[in-house]
């Protein structure tokens, strides 16, 4: 088998079937049932594990209890300031969003809906549009326009920076879609080709390919664990990154 | 390999209603009890603290209160053991003086007995020395009865204590 193919089999979203609504023609594919499984997850298993008074439970409710605490102390509330408690269960709901779906990356038979392009540009859009809204509802339409531009920047120069401003709205969102979903994908390529390096040294001779295949399982273990901190690591920093955007869209200064 | 680069608008639509969905409905399936839990823990933690503050100011006081009490009671006891132990070497005086003032009352009474006994005695004893001495007299002189002798010599006597004690002279000679 071609490492290309191998390659596009791990990595590239695989649609099953298409179905149309009206002018829309939406795929159901993989990456759409990995997302629905974190979905379900969230729906089904974190409000029942919220409510649950189970004992045995406590100490996931306290996890995610202190996680979500976390977001709110240490992310949302210096970022957005004392108004954006309100904005708590976007950014929860993000972080576990991302968070499962790229540990379900992890789990045999599962995929990284966030190692698709598409998915993280549907997040990226997302924050694009809270940014903004925020940035409006903060400010007003025109006090948000009217401060994109830092303060300071002589008067001569607002023709250019007004466009380089609102281009890095769009750059902002952008970056934030590349990130997510080069981490997510790079740690995949990476365990394909050193399991792939006991194939290509098998090719010289069993032996040799058997001498490479612990060194190689050991690479793989080791870069699956860097996977499961980049998981909650892409996870923290995508929802930090959008914390920082909206609140510097909502406090201008 | 260029659809890894190639965002599928279709997923893209899911991906956004899908996160749009969760972020209403966990909000309030989800985070508001969450939340609610928390604020009610830490309300409850404040309420703890604050009437555990109010209690131990409560326990100060009382303390002090107290302390006050111990010492105001502590002088009332030693001026009621000095005032006692003051009433006590003055009653204790008195009864000494009290004491010393009827010995010597005994003693008086019991040397003015001691001085009638001894003259009582004295008394007696002369009598009965007297008796003693008239009756060994009288048998002596029952005895030695010579009545010319003793006419004799009862003569030459009273001549004698004439003249010694002229004024007991028996008439003149």
């Amino acid at each position: 088998m071609d490492l290309k193919l191998i390659l596009e089999h791990h990595i590239v979203d695989k649609v099953w079937a298409w179905v149309t609504f009206g002018p829309l023609r939406l795929p159901l594919s993989k990456h759409l049932l990995m997302m629905g499984i974190a979905s379900f997850i969230l729906l089904v298993g974190f409000p029942l594990l919220i409510r649950s008074r189970s004992r045995a439970l406590a100490p996931f409710r306290a996890m995610l209890e202190m996680t979500v605490l976390f977001l709110r102390d240490e992310i949302v509330l210096p970022n957005l300031g004392h108004k954006g408690a309100a904005y708590t269960g976007y950014f929860a709901t993000l972080f576990f969003f991302i968070l499962l779906m790229n540990l379900i990356g992890l789990v045999p038979y599962g995929a990284s809906a966030t190692g698709n392009l598409a998915v993280t540009a549907g997040l990226a859009f997302t924050s694009f549009i809270l940014i903004t809204f925020a940035g409006i509802k903060e400010q007003g339409l025109v006090g948000y326009f009217g401060h994109l531009v830092p303060k300071g920047v002589p008067l001569w120069l607002y023709p250019l920076m007004f466009p380089i401003e609102v281009l890095g709205m769009f750059i902002k969102a952008f970056a934030l879609a590349i990130r997510l979903f080069a981490n997510m994908i790079a740690g995949h390529i990476v365990i394909l080709v050193f399991l792939c390096f006991i194939f290509i040294f098998g090719s010289f001779g069993v032996a040799v390919g058997l001498g490479v295949a612990p060194i190689s399982v050991g690479l793989v273990l080791f870069t699956l664990l860097l996977e499961l901190l980049v998981a909650f690591l892409q996870a923290y920093v995508f929802v930090t990154l959008t914390a920082i955007f909206t609140g510097a869209a909502m406090h201008p200064h | 390999m260029e659809a890894l680069i190639r965002p599928e608008f279709g997923l893209m639509f899911w991906t956004i209603t899908c996160f749009v969905l969760l972020v209403l409905v966990l909000s309030k399936t989800a985070w508001k009890p969450l939340m609610q839990a928390v604020e009610e823990r830490e309300r409850a933690i404040k309420h703890d603290l604050h009437s555990a503050e109010t209690a131990r100011a409560g326990a100060e006081k009382l303390k002090a209160e107290l302390d006050a009490q111990m010492a105001a009671m502590k002088t009332e006891i030693q001026r009621r053991m000095d005032e006692a132990r003051l009433s006590a070497e003055k009653e204790t005086d008195l009864l000494i003086e009290e004491a010393r003032r009827a010995a010597g009352v005994i003693v008086d009474s019991a040397k003015k007995e001691i001085e009638t006994q001894k003259a009582e005695a004295a008394r007696e004893l002369k009598g009965k020395v007297a008796e003693l001495a008239v009756l060994a007299a009288e048998r002596i002189l029952v005895h030695q009865l010579d009545h010319r002798a003793n006419t004799d010599l009862a003569g030459r006597y009273l001549a004698e204590l004439e003249k010694e004690r002229p004024e007991l002279k028996l008439g003149a000679d």
